[in-house]
């Protein structure tokens, strides 16, 4: 029912990260780190008392994400009254990231839930902690958190003396939550996130790489395509960095990109750019010592639109396959296929009954050629090599598109504008075509995933209530590209019971192989607004 | 239950004539309608005249949230409502607009909340409610065990609780006993309470109500709305465990009652879930009948399970219903109370709220005067 989260407006939230990428005044770390720890001594040390140097009652029992810590010193200032400037905020948030932060494989299997991946289905790694804890928010938003067992039930007693009716909402009325919670769940939290690991303690041990220099990278931004260019990083003291860019998408587009970033904890990587003609945040880790840079990135403000990213060090010396474009071949097909990486010398060698027909252009980033894929080619993956380096599965070999699922599997889109404070929050979709196995059968395990590929895009009522209701006509329409565009929100005097423009729609893709058609369809569910968007949903 | 049918069915009809009689008997009283919307409003409608003719300011309360559970005197003299984010209770004099009691439910480092459960014993002495009272320590909350707060409406504006009976928590709704001699308390169960000790001298099952293919019901009773008929009603949903997920059957909507005089409870599951069922209210004429509002208003014939439906015009939160039984009074949003005919179930009317604020939360109760 909502019944307390709409209490404090969206104001609250500085542009997720935008807290988080503002450049540092002072100038070495150490400098840096005493200061800020002076200034959490000043700030919150009246609440939360000083056991030693360094430690203090709550501050000190758990370990975040930038977000996170973020999101916890922004309720301390609009609950407890807690009064800072937009640069105390920052500066507290990265003192308190680095010294109380999560090594980076605590985070790898929810870098969803930081980087604002749209329309995700959450798999709950602990059942018990899912089916109590993630009903108003996200299971991520506690797995990117580390705490003692008496700490997540301090949590719990916080959840219930802020928000009474989360005991007789639905979720919470259907069991004892409180004493679940702050009893038997509390107990598996403390174990299953614990505060203390070795993950992160020999991650504080190690001497964190820095990124700056030269990258070579790639991409994929759904409705657009694959992409790659390449970035510089240069130091702007303090953790910060300036980045340049340039990117350059298979569909041809090209963007140059400018901005700064902060590196928290020495691999949470955040940035602001200046890309093409928008602002986009990027939410990546550093990783393999300093060797690759991964992640997501997305529009300020309209984060259902962006991209995925990868890359690695231009200036490494090591060759590196990153990707090929396109990534499948039909049997009997003339295809042009680019190769990006770094240090790409010597002969390409596709696997078998891939054949270069001529090498159209080559650098030590890329290599472009023209193959023959053989009428009686194998349906599977190919490995593509070089001198020194090779890369399995970077190419696929397929006879027939034998089923297109549509990605993501359960899109949302949410209306918005329409006088309201919100913009409309769009769902972009894709095609993606996958070959029958060695089974020969679509719909199995071994189906071979081929990749993105143009669809006609369809829509229509998902069911009898929006036959009904006529969420066709109302709820929003689709771009050739698989742009879904939500309708404007409030009651709209037109529908029945003056509805919003919500709706349940069925999405379909077309796509063409060949003279076939294979179809797939996914429901699509345009909703309301989320009033409350806090950096970690 | 099917043996005691014919004879209730009787003594249904009987009070329908005395109920008339009574009606017709005492020309002068009429329906008011009293409720409150966002953020500080209490306010009473003339029901049949479809005005509002008192607006009263709650004074010093939170701005930025709404009023939740309101109750008036019997005799329509005073209405308590819980406000402020739910820290405070005021009782309004009706008339003069005067806030006559308040209690605040924080004091040093406890905040007490009242998240919805409230009434007033009939003879309209004392008021129960739920308070969920939280410790604030410098850097941490501490949750506190629940207590049923009882105040004496004479103890005026800073009036303290008289006595604080133990409880379960998550109590939704609490309901005295016509005779006031039984506190209910809707938690986990419907417990019948001694509202002098807390005593639990019983209970009907909820949580433990067991029947054949049946798992735990489910319902959100936050709407007192029973003053008419004397029943209190919800609707609930139950899954039908015999039949698999995905079968419209596998979940069923019902209205469940206890009749607040007679101690009685009784339900009827209706329909395979389809709409939204919100809150539920009896009619006192034709007791057999309750109706059901959200974004649909629905009729149940308690005896039969017949039901009749129709859409409504946006949504709606909490139903009430006239002296007569024929008119429908439904409310919660848009700044908007319809008035419906409980035969036709059609649109007769409408009542704006003074500011054309939503009500939200808050009951929509009726007193005749
Ligand atoms: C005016 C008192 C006050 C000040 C100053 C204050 N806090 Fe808090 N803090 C609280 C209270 C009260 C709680 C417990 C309720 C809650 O979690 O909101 C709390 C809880 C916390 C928690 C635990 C939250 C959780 O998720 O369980 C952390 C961490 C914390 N504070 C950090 C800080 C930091 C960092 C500062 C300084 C920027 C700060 N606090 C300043 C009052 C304060
Ligand atoms: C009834 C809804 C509800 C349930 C159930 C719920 N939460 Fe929350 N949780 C909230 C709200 C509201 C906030 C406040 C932050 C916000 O505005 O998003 C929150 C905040 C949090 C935060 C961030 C606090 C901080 O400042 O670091 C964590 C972590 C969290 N919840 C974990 C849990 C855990 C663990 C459980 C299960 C024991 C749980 N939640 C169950 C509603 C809920």
């Amino acid at each position: 029912m909502g019944i307390n989260s709409r209490s404090h407006g969206k104001g609250r939230w500085l542009v997720p990260a935008m807290a988080l990428i503002a450049p540092f005044i002072v100038s070495s770390a150490a400098a840096a780190s005493a200061k800020a720890e002076a200034l959490v001594s000043a700030k919150c040390g009246t609440c939360h008392a000083a056991s030693e140097p360094g430690k203090w009652d709550r501050i000190s029992d758990s370990r975040r994400t930038p977000e996170g810590w973020d999101m916890t010193v922004a309720r301390m200032t609009y609950a407890h009254g807690v009064v800072l400037s937009g640069t105390e905020r920052r500066d507290i948030v990265k003192y308190l990231a680095d010294e109380h932060g999560l090594a980076p494989q605590e985070t790898a299997s929810y870098r969803y839930i930081l980087d604002r991946s749209p329309s995700v289905i959450e798999h709950f790694e602990d059942e018990e902690i899912g089916q109590t804890c993630a009903r108003c928010h996200s299971y991520g938003r506690i797995a990117v958190q580390r705490r003692t067992e008496g700490e997540w039930r301090k949590l719990v007693h916080f959840h219930v003396g802020q928000y009474p009716a989360i005991e007789i909402q639905a979720g919470g009325r259907d069991r004892n939550w409180f004493e679940i919670a702050s009893g038997d769940v509390s107990q598996r939290l403390g174990k299953v996130y614990g505060l203390q690991s070795e993950a992160w303690k020999s991650w504080k041990e190690t001497k964190h790489a820095s990124p700056q220099g030269k990258w070579r990278l790639v991409g994929h931004r759904p409705g657009w395509g694959g992409y790659e260019g390449t970035a510089t990083v240069s130091p702007g003291g303090d953790d910060t960095y300036r980045v340049d860019m340039r990117i350059k998408y298979a569909n041809g587009k090209v963007e140059n990109a400018k901005g700064s970033s902060i590196l928290y904890a020495g691999h949470e990587w955040r940035a602001k750019l200046r890309q093409g003609d928008k602002d986009i945040l990027q939410v990546f880790s550093l990783k393999e010592g300093g060797r690759e840079l991964a992640g997501r990135w997305f529009e300020e403000g309209n984060d259902a639109i962006g991209g995925d990213f990868k890359a690695v060090r231009a200036d490494g010396g090591t060759p590196v396959i990153l990707s090929v474009q396109p990534a499948m071949a039909r049997a009997g097909a003339k295809e042009t296929l680019t190769i990006n990486g770094v240090g790409l010398k010597g002969e390409v060698s596709l696997g078998p009954d891939v054949v270069v027909s001529k090498v159209v252009s080559r650098t030590l980033e890329q290599l472009v050629v023209e193959v023959e894929v053989a009428r009686d080619a194998e349906t599977g993956v190919r490995t593509v090599s070089l001198d020194g380096v090779s890369s399995d599965g970077a190419l696929k070999v397929y006879r027939s598109i034998d089923l297109v699922k549509i990605v993501p599997a359960h899109p949302m889109a949410r209306v918005g504008d329409g006088g309201g404070k919100l913009p409309k929050v769009p769902a972009q979709l894709e095609a993606v075509a996958y070959a029958a196995g060695a089974d020969g059968k679509p719909g199995t395990d071994d189906d071979l995933r081929l990749g993105v590929v143009d669809a006609k895009w369809g829509l229509a009522n998902l069911n009898e209530a929006a036959e009904k209701m006529r969420d066709l006509d109302f709820a929003g329409r689709i771009e050739p590209n698989g742009l879904f565009l939500p309708n404007e929100a409030g009651p709209n005097p037109k529908r029945v019971f003056s509805a919003n423009n919500a709706g349940e729609l069925l999405v379909t893709a077309a796509v063409q192989d060949g003279d076939r058609t294979v179809s797939a369809q996914a429901p699509l569910i345009v909703t309301v607004q989320r009033w409350n968007d806090p950096p970690i949903r | 239950m099917s043996m005691k049918k014919s004879k209730s069915a009787s003594a249904l009809k009987l009070g329908a004539i005395f109920l008339a009689l009574y009606a017709t008997g005492a020309i002068a009283a009429k329906d008011y309608l009293v409720t409150a919307s966002r953020p500080n409003l209490v306010f009473v409608a003339d029901a049949k005249e479809r005005k509002v003719i008192k607006t009263h300011t709650i004074p010093n309360t939170s701005m930025g949230n709404s009023p939740i559970t309101l109750v008036p005197s019997r005799d329509g003299k005073v209405a308590y409502v819980i406000h402020n984010r739910w820290e405070s209770i005021s009782g309004i004099d009706l008339d003069s607009g005067k806030e006559v009691f308040r209690a605040e439910l924080s004091e040093g480092d406890i905040r007490g909340k009242a998240p919805f459960a409230m009434d007033l014993s009939p003879d309209g002495k004392e008021l129960a409610v739920f308070v969920n009272p939280t410790r604030l320590l410098p850097g941490e909350y501490q949750v506190q065990d629940p207590y049923i707060a009882v105040y004496s409406t004479t103890g005026g504006v800073n009036a303290k609780p008289v006595r604080k009976l133990p409880t379960t928590r998550r109590v939704a709704t609490l309901a005295y006993s016509t005779k006031g001699d039984t506190l209910y308390a809707y938690g986990w169960e419907m417990l019948k309470l001694d509202p002098q000790s807390g005593e639990v001298k019983g209970m009907h099952p909820w949580r433990s109500w067991q029947r054949d293919n049946r798992g735990e019901p489910d319902t959100l009773p936050i709407w007192p709305q029973w003053e008419q008929s004397k029943v209190f009603a919800t609707p609930f949903y139950v899954a039908s465990t015999d039949k698999p997920a995905g079968d419209p059957a596998s979940l069923r909507a019902g209205i469940w009652t206890l009749d607040l005089e007679k101690d009685v409870v009784n339900y009827k599951e209706f329909e395979n879930a389809s709409v939204v069922l919100f809150s539920s209210v009896v009619n006192p004429v034709r007791r057999n009948e309750v109706y059901t509002v959200y974004t649909q208003l629905t009729r149940t014939d308690m005896e039969s399970g017949k039901m009749d439906r129709v859409d409504l015009d946006h949504t709606y939160y909490n139903v009430n219903v006239s002296s007569d039984g024929e008119e429908l009074y439904i409310g919660g949003t848009q700044g908007d109370i319809a008035v419906h005919d409980s035969r036709s179930l059609k649109k007769i009317g409408n009542i704006r709220t003074p500011n054309g604020a939503d009500q939200v939360l808050t009951s929509l109760r009726v007193f005749t005067r």
